[in-house]
């Protein structure tokens, strides 16, 4: 909605203060996630090589690897890992979004939602180098990584960012105002990862105990991802995409809703 | 212009609801009109520059800005402090838009702030007055219509508040200031009308003299208020300083000069020796500091007389 009163001489359209709010923060947020720290794009390509690496020798050990059809293991988990720290990345980034940028509320250009925008599409950009990295270098090991379908698989790794996003929203406000909320999110989230059947497939779990797992709408988006991965591959008993997409819209919706309605709760914090 | 319509302000802090801050501010500022803010400590102001600015929202009531308006200009926040001076002022530009001529905009920074080599440095290692200037210096690069300013002049030294002022002047015409100070003298110096905040009501003066002097009235009252109740302690706390007596030339005064410097060595010995002493009682070592300033201040004395003298002669 316009705003009349800003229309007059010489000031520039609520489209345009927004889309250079947006440019400036991105352009801020990019050289301080890639350059501000030492090191800082070696850990972000290490860091998951090093949990993938950890991971594998840990179930070479237990020797679980012989349940999931039509899959193999490493492309499996790898495919998991990848989604899941999309999510877990958009919702923490959430987190500090505010905080971390809170002196540039002086300017009254800048409005809270703009940094929690601007960071996740920047990781979501981020991780999805990483994967090409990843697909890529599987690739030269001579692991097949690459996507049977890649129209899905990218509509899927979008879905799955576009969750991290709605997530992102809610904590970020929620985490700013209830301080102790980061702490609970920070918590969960190694349950989170086991829960999500990101390390062991959740097929062969008990019916009644997969009723609960599958509330949680990232299980339904990565087995989603990897059915896109890999021709003929069983997603668990249950997933829905349309349950995916309500939860998403859902959380973008009540995200959204959280920014306009504690805008200027945010703003003062 | 910036219209002010019926505006109430309150902060709230979990839960609880403060007294009013502002109530039923009722303000037309004038385009190419610069306006003092005054009122004492914790009357609003800040509060009232911040809702003109944009960065709070009033409770009730509405304000138009029908102009390019800055952000306040001072000395809190607007600047990420991890970030370098350049980083910040490169996001501040592109804020407003500046994408063509985010260099120039640097540039013109650069060249007011005089930073030096600290431009490149994080803004956490910068000093208040550094601060400040770089603001003031990246505010000034754009070319608003009405600047806003909570004390900007106030930390810098006295080069840069000259050349603030100018910097100001130069604006008159093109923009106009809204600013809050305690320094009169640049409020006489800038602006032309004054509002003046009393318990959360604002009066506007046409004069910014009248404002002044309203001002100084509630202050003169404060001041009695607090003067009757509690008498006035601090001058019979220090000694009065004996004074030297007329040198008649430049050898007598040198000789003076020597007695006096041997008076102040042996009283900086004692204060020394007082400050070292554990079981003395603070009222006795307050004897020897006393002492100490006033041989101090003796010896300055003697000192200036000296050069006095010595300047004459030549």
């Amino acid at each position: 909605m316009p705003d009349e009163t800003s229309n007059s001489v010489g000031a520039r359209t609520p489209w345009q203060v927004t889309r250079s709010v947006w440019y400036a923060m991105f352009m801020r947020e990019a050289v301080s996630r890639t350059m501000a720290n030492r090191m800082g794009w070696f850990w972000m390509i290490f860091e998951p090589v090093a949990f993938t690496t950890i991971m594998v020798a840990i179930r070479g050990f237990i020797r679980g690897d012989r349940f999931i059809v039509n899959a193999e293991y490493i492309p499996w988990l790898i495919t998991g890992l990848m989604g899941f720290f999309l999510i877990r990345e958009g919702m923490l980034r959430g987190l500090g979004a505010i905080n971390g940028n809170s002196a540039l509320f002086a300017y009254r250009q800048v409005q809270p939602v703009d940094p929690v925008l601007v960071r996740n599409v920047l990781e979501g950009l981020l991780r999805s180098f990483v994967f090409l990295l990843f697909i890529a270098g599987a690739l030269m090991l001579g692991t097949d990584l690459l996507p049977d379908n890649g129209i899905r698989a990218l509509g899927w790794w979008f879905s799955l960012w576009t969750l991290g996003l709605g997530l992102g929203l809610i904590t970020s406000v929620a985490g700013t105002l209830v301080p102790e909320v980061g702490t609970v999110i920070r918590m969960i989230n190694m349950p989170l990862l086991i829960l999500s059947g990101v390390i062991f497939p959740l097929n062969n779990l008990p019916h009644w105990l997969l009723e609960y797992l599958l509330y949680n709408p990232i299980v339904h988006g990565l087995e989603l991802m990897r059915a896109a991965f890999f021709e003929g591959y069983q997603v668990v008993n249950g997933t829905s995409a349309t349950y995916f997409w309500l939860f998403t819209l859902s959380t973008l919706t009540i995200g959204l809703l959280m920014h306009l309605r504690f805008r200027e709760k945010l703003k003062v914090k | 212009m910036i219209e002010i319509n019926g505006l109430y302000k309150r902060y709230h802090l979990q839960r609880r609801v403060y007294d009013w801050v502002l109530e039923d501010i009722n303000l037309t500022i004038p385009q190419g009109v610069s306006v003092g803010l005054l009122g004492r400590n914790g009357a609003g102001k800040s509060t009232l520059l911040r809702l003109i600015a944009g960065m709070d929202t009033p409770d009730r009531g509405t304000i138009h800005r029908h102009c390019r308006v800055s952000w306040p200009i001072g000395l809190a926040g607007g600047f990420q402090g991890s970030m370098t001076g350049r980083q910040n002022v490169k996001f501040v530009a592109r804020v407003h838009g500046g994408r063509g001529d985010v260099h120039e905009i640097i540039e013109r920074v650069q060249a007011f702030a005089e930073l030096g080599d600290a431009f490149d440095e994080p803004i956490k290692t910068y000093s208040s007055g550094m601060r400040a200037r770089l603001n003031f210096g990246l505010s000034l690069a754009f070319d608003f219509d009405i600047y806003l300013s909570d004390e900007a002049t106030s930390v810098g030294d006295r080069a840069f508040k000259a050349k603030a002022t100018q910097a100001f002047k130069e604006k008159v015409g093109e923009a106009s200031l809204v600013m809050v100070s305690h320094s009169e003298g640049i409020l006489k110096d800038l602006c032309d009308s004054g509002i003046y905040l009393k318990d959360g009501h604002a009066t506007w003066y046409d004069d910014i003299d009248d404002a002044i002097a309203v001002y100084h009235e509630e202050t003169d009252a404060a001041r009695a208020a607090s003067g009757s109740a509690e008498p006035a302690a601090t001058p019979a706390d220090s000694p009065p300083v004996t004074p030297l007596r007329e040198a008649q030339s430049l050898d007598d005064a040198r000789a003076q000069l020597r007695e006096v410097k041997a008076e102040f060595d042996t009283a900086r010995a004692e204060f020394e020796r007082a400050q070292r002493d554990d079981d003395m009682a603070p009222r006795e070592r307050q004897t020897y500091g006393d002492a100490f300033r006033a041989s101090r201040e003796r010896l300055h004395d003697a000192r200036r007389q000296v050069q006095a003298l010595q300047k004459g002669e030549e």
